[in-house]
């Protein structure tokens, strides 16, 4: 199913990945989001209203939502693409002019939760390239807004340092 | 243009900024587990992947590994571990590699082998 024909492989397309991620950073602070649910419970819906909200308030950062995929930068895919949303998924990444990224929200999207079978793909990149993941169930606001500051070079990530690995002491 | 534009040019002003840093209560959010790999033995580590409904967790030969990206932060292994996993505190994962969300950690404990 994955629509990947034409991506490049190996240090072609670390660069490729780093080009679409310097074109992001020019929308500076005017970039436009889609959501996209492909059989999530909502939950990360919920999340992802919740950044719009006074609290978290992301339009003063230059994110806003748009409902058209036309006028979007970025996807946010949340559930683990189930096989029936698809034509969805596809279409709507098609409609979403270039440069653009897509962000693949919480634990579905990323392979937790559902197996891959007759009724999901498991994971969202076996349909779409997916450009950064957000981990959790759900992510909270503030790692969907980490996530979305990493989308657009505003932030560097820094789970790769981390450790799971304590000490007596309980320390990393 | 209309004139209220230019006044909120002129006059606007930010009423609330962001917090310095994040509030402490976000590390007591639901987080996935970090591990005392000391008290880690074969036979526990099992029993967590067993009991992991994600299968967030996996294990290779002394390494158990954690895919935080499957991971939904439910706690069953936290509550099966006997105090060998806590909660990380940590929820702020995005990254632009999936492959750097894949944790491993060291079984060092049980190296005498009666597991």
């Amino acid at each position: 199913m994955s629509d990947t024909a034409g991506t490049p492989d190996g240090e072609l397309a670390d660069i490729s990945a780093q080009l679409r991620r310097q074109a992001l950073s020019v929308f500076g602070r005017s970039l436009h989001i889609r959501t996209v649910d492909t059989g999530s419970c909502a939950v990360c819906e919920s999340e992802i209203r919740l950044l719009a909200a006074p609290h978290y308030d992301l339009h003063r950062l230059g994110f806003f939502f748009t409902p058209a995929p036309r006028h979007a930068d970025l996807l946010m895919v949340t559930g683990p693409a189930i096989r029936a949303a698809d034509n969805l998924l596809l279409k709507t990444y098609a409609a979403t002019p270039d440069p653009k990224a897509v962000i693949a929200v919480g634990a579905c999207a990323l392979g937790g939760v559902y197996p891959e079978d007759a009724l999901t793909h498991g994971t969202v990149d076996r349909v779409v390239p997916v450009d950064v993941s957000i981990p959790g169930c759900p992510p909270s606001p503030l790692a969907l807004l980490q996530g979305l500051l990493i989308a657009v070079g505003r932030l560097t990530e820094r789970v790769s340092a981390l450790s799971l690995d304590l000490d007596a002491a309980g320390r990393p | 243009m209309a004139s209220w534009f230019y006044r909120g040019l002129r006059r606007g002003i930010v009423t609330t900024r962001y917090p310095k840093a994040i509030d402490a209560w976000a590390r007591q959010l639901p987080s996935p587990p970090a591990f005392h790999s000391a008290r880690l033995t074969i036979a526990l580590a099992d029993r967590l992947v067993d009991a992991c409904a994600a299968g967030a967790l996996s294990r290779a030969d002394r390494t158990l590994i954690l895919d935080l990206g499957k991971c939904t932060a439910c706690g069953r292994c936290i509550e099966l571990s006997n105090g060998a996993a806590q909660p990380s505190g940590e929820s702020l994962l995005a990254s632009p590699d999936r492959s750097g969300l894949v944790k491993t950690v060291p079984i060092r404990g049980g190296q005498t082998g009666d597991e």
